[in-house]
This record gives structure tokens, sequence and C-alpha cells, in this order.
């Protein structure tokens, strides 16, 4: 997907990648392909099991030991991740990828202040090792940048709130200058209002640094506040890819639609919801043809025997299904 | 799920949970059943668990096999595990140095069995006590004898079943009293909560052994006594710590207010309520207490310390006190089969606890 | 944290004097006459009789009667030993105290710190057939018949390979001519050892502060050369063959009762430390790109850590009761042995008086392991 403006930051190309389990592969991720220029903003949205977080771990080479990358390169400024030894991966981690995780509240081992984890990582990545007092400093700067009192950098984990353990997990991951950083549902276990504060904090800062993010979540209504462009994937696949205005009022997959019109609108009218029914597909034998097709209210004969591509309908704006055009305009959706 | 538009998706089907007509405790036992054959599967599945079961039944077939053999095959006056006597003669060599004890014995022993006079390079007959295994003959020790000359097999099979009767005892003694006392401090709370922590601590904190071993010395000490003792302090101490936490579980459980204002008294609601969910956690750890009953049976024993013809422990103890045991493996059907026979129970019972925890445990057993 | 030890310490010792009315109270409850069986032994002369019966109160009634023993087990009056008369019980078990902490620390120390860097190791290489050998093998450790496993590793060791003595704490032989007696040569090495403990304490500690590389290499070579020191020191010292001779005889029982607690430690390690490292924060520690041995070290092992030294408590009186029965088969010198010859002659006032004292260690012992948890563990040091 090389772009006219020269070499993207990141290019995801034709990945494969399956779990080895007792029962069979699980396929993970099948056939993605997207890139990032410096200083934009993704965000990976879709039921939970579809394979985001596999897509973030690949990223960041640190998917569970029984995924097998069976295709498909992940170049970061060219060079392939997926073709680094083990220690040269190592010293890629947070210098060039941060990532915030899923379940952050978790990240901090309780036996250590917060800055002195945070200082592991400057530590092993800044060179040439800055000195204490230049560390501290720099802690204190992040620390206030995602709105938290520098002095909590003494404290212990415990000592702090779900919300602030996240905004200090932010700053860890901002404290090595990463080119990219992913966060993984990163506001998914903290309450509403914290977590809008978050966003809008995270919204912030990616604009001020001008930061290229991943952001990654099953709720599209709060990928659409922090993200230019949305990736919708669907059991492993990317289903659809394109600006999030776009997507956004003319999704082009049944399953964006459906992701869409379920997601109650906080500032929009009042409306009907439509139900996304069934379940996700068994990734362990997923169906043949297009994986939605089971759960598809416009499917026909085709969609179960062939799988449609991931192509441009309107410049920019890619989708992989038969019957784009018979997706409806999503109206009174606020963005 | 599979494909939607082909095939719907088999739903396994359920037994019904019980119909209005059924009596309530015919669906608790199904119930009951049901979970007990789910859980069977999980401790199945746990290999080590098996071999643990495996092993107790064995030891169960042995201490069953005693009587049985008493009754048929083995005269009572030569295979009796504490009165019998048997000791085979056994012509020998006089040397100097015994380099193989069943053909050969040294002056000294030589002259304080056979005569005064005995000199080295005779043939004499000795009877021998201790005596080696012997497979033939009309009295077969297949085991050998120990230093009084009884047959060291019988004695094992028969302190197999006062293994069993002492880990019976104490394993009872404690489910009574950890669940009693685990129950109550979570039931009732307040001061009485602490007061029974604070004994339970104080138990939990002091040393088995040496208290035992004072209390040998005080007092004569039998094999139920022991049982009973073991069972009150480990039941009184860790097993009602542990088990009043699952106890507070279901104290605050909103079924047991509505028993309450339905009408139930504290003794009601505690022996229907409580008890009941903590009991299976109380037969986990009664498992274990088992083990430590059987080793504390067997090192009291071992040092004397206890008033019990026989057991493992005895058996090591009266080979150790007729000075058979150091010096070389030369005698080790004095040692070895007592010992391990301690060992392999101990172990057993504690497999099996080992794979109960994991059943109970569901957060051990996924790996 | 200070009100928090001082807290522990006060229950400690709420708890010991529970622990002595209620020994007293089983002496009390015994067949017979209890101020006949304290003080009227044979082997006692009148006149420490009557000083017995006036210490104890023996005609107060039961409360007072309790009330006194306590108290003066509190001052140190542990009665007069029946066998040993006129030494008193408080002077019997001093002289051999601290023979027996130095079999009960040694071996705990050696125990979890081999257990422990074992079972962390093996957490992180885990494989499926050994898994099952090693649990059947620890499995085995912990419920082998302790006696028995202490007689045939005395067997093994001492009469097979002649490696070691048979039992006993010097050897009397070597000793004719020695400077000094073998207490006052074993007081010095103990002595010599605390100093050990805390130089090495000191210097993981610098190891701690210095700047990383620095620190590195101090914590590398630091403690070889500490050690080097310190043996050093005794082989050029004029008592170094009775110290070798004492030492001697120390080894084989240290390893024995290790060796059983050990293979307790190492599988729980590995248990802890497997759940560990499916926590989230050993995942953010990789994707930091920290090296393996950070992780498993600093991350990963320092957090399995906490639930191994609670189960110092739990172990303390497996290592008591093991370490009782190494003194009685190995003739080792310290109160486990007294125990046992004191409740085999009804050596009673010597046998409440040792089973008091071991009481005390187990407290002490669950103190220390309690304010060691707290200095590990931040969430309680900090709350
Ligand atoms: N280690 C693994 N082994 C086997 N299957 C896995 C493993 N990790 C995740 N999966 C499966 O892969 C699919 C994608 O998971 P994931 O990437 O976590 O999805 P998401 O982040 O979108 O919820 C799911 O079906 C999940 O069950
Ligand atoms: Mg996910």
């Amino acid at each position: 997907m090389a772009t006219p403006n020269g070499r993207k930051l990141l290019e995801v190309d034709h990945l494969v990648m399956h779990y080895k389990t007792k029962k069979g592969d699980v396929s993970a991720i099948e056939d993605v392909s997207f890139s990032l220029a410096q200083g934009e903003s993704l965000g990976l949205v879709g039921e939970s099991g579809c394979g985001k977080t596999s897509v973030a771990m690949s990223l960041m080479r640190l998917a569970a030991d029984n995924a097998r990358y069976l295709n498909g390169e992940i170049r970061l400024d060219g060079e392939d991740l997926l073709a680094l030894s083990e220690e040269a991966m190592r010293k890629r981690r947070w210098k060039s990828i941060a990532m915030v995780f899923q379940g952050a509240m978790n990240s901090w081992n309780p036996v250590y202040t917060v800055g002195d984890q945070i200082e592991e990582a400057i530590d092993l990545h800044i060179e040439p090792r800055p000195t204490e007092k230049q560390i501290r400093e720099r802690m204190s700067r992040l620390f206030e940048m995602v709105g938290l009192n520098p002095a909590m950098l003494d404290r212990y984990p415990h000592e702090f709130s779900g919300g602030m353990r996240q905004r200090a997990v932010i700053a860890m991951a901002l404290s090595c200058d990463p080119r990219l950083i992913i966060a993984d549902e990163p506001t998914t276990a903290l309450d509403v209002i914290v977590q809008d504060q978050i966003l809008k904090e995270l919204k912030k800062i990616q604009e001020k640094l001008g930061m290229t993010l991943i952001y990654i979540s099953h709720d599209i209504a709060v990928i659409a506040e922090v993200t230019d462009t949305i990736g919708v994937m669907y059991a492993g696949k990317l289903v659809e890819y394109g600006s999030t205005l776009e997507v956004f009022h003319r999704p082009k997959h049944p399953y964006s639609y459906l992701l869409l019109s379920s997601t109650p609108s906080i500032t929009g009218p009042r409306r009907k919801l439509a139900p996304l029914e069934g379940e996700p597909a068994n990734l362990l034998d997923p169906p043949s043809g297009c994986r939605f097709h089971p759960r598809c209210p416009f499917a026909t004969e085709i969609c179960v025997t062939d799988e449609p591509p991931l192509e441009d309908k309107v410049p920019g704006h890619k989708a992989a299904c038969w019957h784009s055009d018979r997706v409806p305009v999503t109206i009174g959706v606020a963005v | 799920m599979t494909d939607t538009l082909t095939a719907p998706p088999e739903v396994p089907e359920q037994e019904p949970l019980g119909s209005i007509e059924e009596p309530l405790w015919r669906v608790r036992l199904r119930l009951t059943k049901r979970s007990l054959v789910q859980n069977w599967k999980l401790f199945v599945a746990n290999r080590i668990g098996l071999v643990g079961l495996v092993m107790i039944v064995i030891f169960a077939l042995m201490a069953i096999a005693h009587p049985i053999l008493m009754a048929t095959v083995w005269p009572s006056q030569i295979y009796h595990p504490i009165n019998g006597y048997d000791a085979p003669v056994s012509e020998k060599l006089v040397v100097e140095e015994v380099t193989d004890p069943v053909t050969e014995v040294d002056l000294t022993t030589a002259r304080i069995q056979y005569g005064p006079f005995t000199e080295i390079g005779e043939t004499v007959s000795i009877s021998q006590q201790p005596a080696p295994p012997s497979f033939g003959g009309p009295n077969p020790h297949y085991l050998g004898t120990d230093p009084l000359g009884r047959d060291v097999l019988s004695q094992l099979l028969y302190s197999t079943r006062s293994a069993f009767f002492l880990g019976l005892i104490a394993a009872m003694v404690t489910v009574v009293f950890a669940t009693v006392v685990g129950s109550v401090a979570a039931f009732f709370g307040g001061w009485v909560d602490s007061v029974l922590m604070r004994l339970a601590d104080l138990i939990l904190l002091v040393p088995l052994l040496p208290v035992l071993i004072v209390v040998s010395a005080l007092f004569r000490i039998s094999l139920p006594l022991l049982g009973l003792l073991i069972g009150i302090l480990s039941g009184f101490g860790g097993t009602a710590i542990i088990l009043k936490s699952q106890a507070l579980q279901v104290t605050v459980k909103p079924f047991l207010d509505a028993a309450r204002i339905a009408g139930g008294g504290n003794g009601h609601l505690i022996l229907r309520h409580v008890i009941p969910n903590v009991l299976p956690l109380s037969f986990l750890y009664m498992m274990f207490t088992v083990t430590d009953a059987i080793a504390l049976e067997a090192t009291l024993s071992f040092l004397g310390l206890l008033s019990i013809p026989m057991s493992w422990g005895i058996m090591i103890s009266i080979a150790r006190t007729q000075g058979y045991l150091l010096g070389s493996l030369e005698y080790w059907w004095l040692l070895v089969p007592a010992g391990l026979a301690v060992s392999l129970l101990a172990a057993a019972f504690f497999l099996v606890g080992r794979a109960m925890d994991e059943v109970v445990n569901p957060r051990l057993r996924q790996r | 944290m200070l009100k928090y030890v001082a807290k522990r310490l006060i229950q400690g010792l709420l708890l010991l004097m529970l622990f002595l009315a209620l020994l007293y109270i089983l002496l009390d409850a015994q067949p017979g006459d209890i101020s006949l069986q304290l003080s009227a032994n044979p082997r006692l002369p009148p006149e420490a009789q009557e000083i017995v019966r006036e210490r104890l109160g023996l005609d107060q009634p039961l409360l007072g009667r309790t009330v006194t023993y306590v108290l003066n087990f509190f001052q140190g009056d542990l009665g007069l030993s029946f066998t040993q008369y006129p030494r008193t019980v408080g002077s019997v078990i001093l002289e051999k105290l601290p023979r027996t902490i130095l079999l009960f620390l040694s071996a705990t120390i050696l125990a979890y710190y081999m257990g422990f860097a074992l079972g962390k190791v093996m957490a992180w290489r885990r494989g499926k057939t050994v898994e099952t050998g090693l649990t059947l093998g620890g499995v085995a450790a912990y419920t082998v018949f302790y006696p028995w496993f202490a007689i045939l590793m005395l067997w093994f060791w001492g009469f097979q390979f002649g490696l070691f003595p048979l039992g006993k704490f010097i050897d009397v032989d070597e000793w004719t001519g020695a400077p000094m007696a073998a207490n006052r040569v074993f007081m010095r090495m103990l002595i010599s050892l605390g100093i050990l403990g805390l130089v090495l304490g000191a210097v993981s500690l610098l190891a701690h502060r210095l700047p990383p590389e620095r620190g590195e290499q101090v914590a590398r070579y630091g403690p070889p050369l500490v050690l080097v020191a310190f043996l050093a020191f005794w082989w050029l010292s004029p008592l170094r063959s009775y110290v070798a001779d004492i030492a001697h005889h120390t080894l084989l029982p240290v390893l024995t009762l290790a060796s059983v607690q050990f293979a307790g430690v190492m599988l729980l390690t590995r248990a802890s430390m497997l759940e560990t490292l499916k926590e989230d924060y050993i995942l953010t520690a990789r994707a930091k790109g920290l090296p393996q041995r950070d992780i498993r070290n600093r991350h990963a092992a320092r957090n399995a850590l906490l639930p191994v030294v609670t189960s110092l408590v739990l172990a303390l009186s497996f290592v008591i009761g093991g370490g009782i029965l190494t003194e009685g088969i190995f003739s080792w010198p310290g109160i486990g042995g007294q125990l046992l010859d004191a409740t085999l002659t009804e050596d009673i006032p010597l046998a409440t008086g040792t089973l008091g004292v071991i009481g005390i260690i187990a407290l002490v012992g669950h103190l220390i392991s309690d304010v060691l948890y707290m200095y590990l563990d931040p969430r309680i040091r900090t709350s």
C-alpha cells in the first residue's frame, strides 16, 4: 500500500497469523493490510474476539507463544519487524512502539513505585543515559502532561485510583518518545466519566505531540472521538477501512453499519437500535466466503461461496463486501 | 458456533432440573449426583490424584488381608504380629569378620548364642532373630522376622489397619472441630469470633510435634487418644481459619437473612445453611490431617513415646532400640518396609488432597 | 510501619502468655498432685524441693499458680532440672540454645535460598514431563517419614562414604589440648557468621544504591569476595582445626534438615512464579523491552517471593518438628534433643521449660516473617 508521498511509518502487508491449539488453528489475523503515516491516528474496531488485540500484539511481537505468522510483513520505517532477531526487536520495544494495554489497570508491578517503573524504561532506551535529575524532570513533565501531580511519582500503584493509574500508563508509554503508540481498549475498565476524561486527554496529547496512534476499541463511538481513520475488523479480517467521517456516515460494509446503529448515541437524537444478531464467527472453523455472511441481512449465494476482496468503493474508502451499495447511509449518528 | 445458515447450532440436551411433583430430596440427590460426577471427572483428569487413590486402595486391601490371612493360613503362635514367635535355626560358619550374614556368624554372637567354647571355623546352629526373608519351609517369612522373632509382613499388614484407624479418627475429629469452630466464628462474629480465632492462631503457631512429645511425657497416649489430639489440634488450627473464611461467604448471602426472617433459630441456621456449605472444604483438609496423623504417629512411636502395641513406627523403633539401625542396611527388612509404608501412605493421602484441592479451587486448575 | 511491628509484638507477647498458661494448666491436669510432680523428685534434695514449692506458689488456687508460673517464666526462672540438679532449667537451655538456633537458621536459610532460586528457574523453563516428575519428587520429600530419611542420610553419607561423622557436635579426641572450650569456639563462630550476614546485607544494599553498571559489578563480585575473606579469616586463625571440626559435624544435620524443606519451597516458588507470569505487569515489562533476566528477577520473582515468605509461617512448625528429630538422630546437643531426653527421663520441669522456649522460637520466627513480608509488600507497608 505504497502512497504517492513515499514510505509510511507503519506498513502492515498481507499479514496472516494463526494460533496453534489442540483443537486446530485459530485464524486470528487473516490477510490484514493497512498503513499509517507519521502523525496519523487509526482506530481499530470490532466486537471482542475478532482479532484486534492479536494485531496489536503482533506489532509489538508479543503475541502468545502459540502464534504462528504464516504470511506477510510488518514494516516500521521500512524495516520488517517479523524478520528481526528477538534481541533487536527487544531494543525497539517501547522506544519505537509503546503500548497501553487492555486492562492497563493491572499494568503496574505492585512492589515498585510508579516512578521507578517509568525510570526503568527510560534507563533502558534513552541514550546517552540522562542524569538522575534529567530523568526526574522528564517524568515530572510527563506526569503534568497527563494531568497527574509529579509528587505521585514516588507512590506505589495501589495508592492510585483506576483512572490515575491509566493516566500514568499513558505517561509511561510516552516516556521514550516512541514513533508509534498502540492503545488497546485503554479505558474499557473505567467508569464512563473517567473514560471520557482520559479520552479527551489522549486526544489532546496526540494533537499536541503529533503522535502516531493506533487506538483499539470495541466501541465505535469511542474510536470516532480520537482517530482520523477507522479500520473495522471482523473475524480476523479487515472488512472496512477509511476516514472516520466516511465510515461513520457512509459505511460500505453491513457489519460496520450494524455496529454503528447498535451503538447508542450520547449526543444524537434517540433512535431505535438495530440489533447485531448472532455470535461472532468461530475462528477455529470460519464460515466460507465472506466470514460475516451467517449474520448478514444482505447475504446472498455469492457471499457463501466467494470471498469479497477489500477494495476501494469510493477513493480512499475500502470495504470487503459484495453488496456495499445496499448498505444504507446512517442518519443521526453523531460524531 | 457453526454456520447458522445451513444448520442450527446444537444445544446439548440438559437434564430437566425437576418438576413440581418431584419431592425436594430427590432433586437434591440428583443435583448432588451430577456435581459428584463432574468433580470426579475433574479429579480423574489429574493423574497424580489418581495415583494417590490407587495407593490408598492398595493399602486398604493390605489392611483387610491381615485378619483373613490370620484366620486361614497363618498360625497365630507363629505369625501373630505381637505375640508370635519363630526363629528359624540355621547352620552357620563362625568367622572373624562377617561378610554374608545369612551363612556366617561372628565369634561373639556365636559364643553368646551357641556356647562359650565356640571357635572360629566351626559350624554352629543358630536360631536367627531377626531373620532375613525366607520363602521356603513350613513357615515362610516373606519379609523376615524382627529382633523378637516376629513376622515382619504380618506386622506390616496389621499396622496398616491401625494407620487407617488413626487416620479415620483424626480426620473425623478434624472435620467436626473445623466445621463447628469455623461456622460458629463466622456466624456469630464479634467476640466469639475473636476468641476462637486467636485460639486458632495460637494452635497454628505452636509446633505440633514438641507439644505431643511433652504431652506424651505427662499422659499415657493410646492410638484413639492420639487421633483425638491430632484431630483437635489440626481441626482447631489452620483448618478452622480457612473454613471460617469460607463460612463468611455463606453468612453474607441473602438467603440466610431470608431464612432468619422466616424464623429459623441460630442452631438451625448454622446446621442447615452454614455447615453444608463448608463441609466439602473440610473434607479436603481432612486429607492433609490424615497425612499429618500418619507421620506423627510414626514419629512418636519411633521415639518410643506412645503406648501402642504395634505400628509402623514401633517396628522401626524396635529395630532402633535393639541396635539394628545404623551400621549398614544389612538388616534392611527391619527398616525399609515400615519406613516406606509410612512415607507412601502419607504421600497417598497428600496426593489425593492436592488433587481435590484443584477440583475445589478452580484457580489452581487452569495453567 | 513501626506501629505495625509494635502491634505484632504485643500480639505475640499475649499469645506467648496464653501459651504458657495453657502449658501450665496441662501440667496441672495430669494425674497425681502437681506439687509432688514438680518438686518431689528423689533426685532433688529436700531444701531444693522447698525452694521449688515456694517459687511455684503451689499452695495457691489454679489461677494463682498459673499466673505465678507465667510470671516466673518471663523472669527467666524455669525451675530446677531433676536430672541435672543443681542446674536450673534456664541455664541448661541457655547453653544449648545457640546450637539449635544455628541448626534451624542455617537449614531454613539454605532451603529457602536454594528452593527459591531453583523454583524460579523451573517455572521459567517449564516442561510437561519434568513437571510431573518434579511434583512427585517434591511430594515425596515432603511426606517422607523424616526420621527414616535422616537415618538413611546418616547411613549413606556418614557410614557408606565416610564423608561425615556419625552425629554429635565435636570429635572429643581432637579437642585434647584445645585452648578453649568448644562452646566458646562455637560462640565465636556464631558471631563471625552474624558479621558475615551483616556484611553481605550491606553489600547488597550498596549494589542497589549505586548506579546500575557499578551496582551490577558490586552484586556480582562483592559476595564471593566477602565469603573468601570470611574463609581466609578462619583459615589463618589458630583455632582453625577446632572450627573445622565443629563445621564438619554441623554440615550433615543442616543439609538433611534443609533438603526436606527445600523441596517444599521449590514447589511453592514454582507454582507462585507460574501464577505471577500470567500477570499483566509481566506483559508490560516485556513490552518495555526489558531483558529476560530482568523480567524474571526484578518483576516475576520479586512478586513470586511474597507467598513464599508467607509460607515461612506455616513451615515453622515443620522446621521445628524436623529440627527436634534431627537433633535426636544426629545426637546434636541442642534444645530439641534436650526435649526428647527430658521427656524420656521424665524431667518434667526441663521438658516443659524447653517446650516454652520452643514456643518463643516459633513466635519470633512468626514475627520475623511478618516483618519481612511487610518490608517486601508495599501494599501493607504504606497502609
Ligand atoms: N493464545 C491464543 N491461543 C488461541 N486462541 C487465541 C489466543 N489468543 C487469542 N485467541 C483467539 O483469537 C481470537 C482473537 O482474539 P483477540 O485478538 O484477543 O481479539 P480482540 O482483541 O478483538 O477481542 C479470539 O477468538 C481468541 O479466542
Ligand atoms: Mg482485545
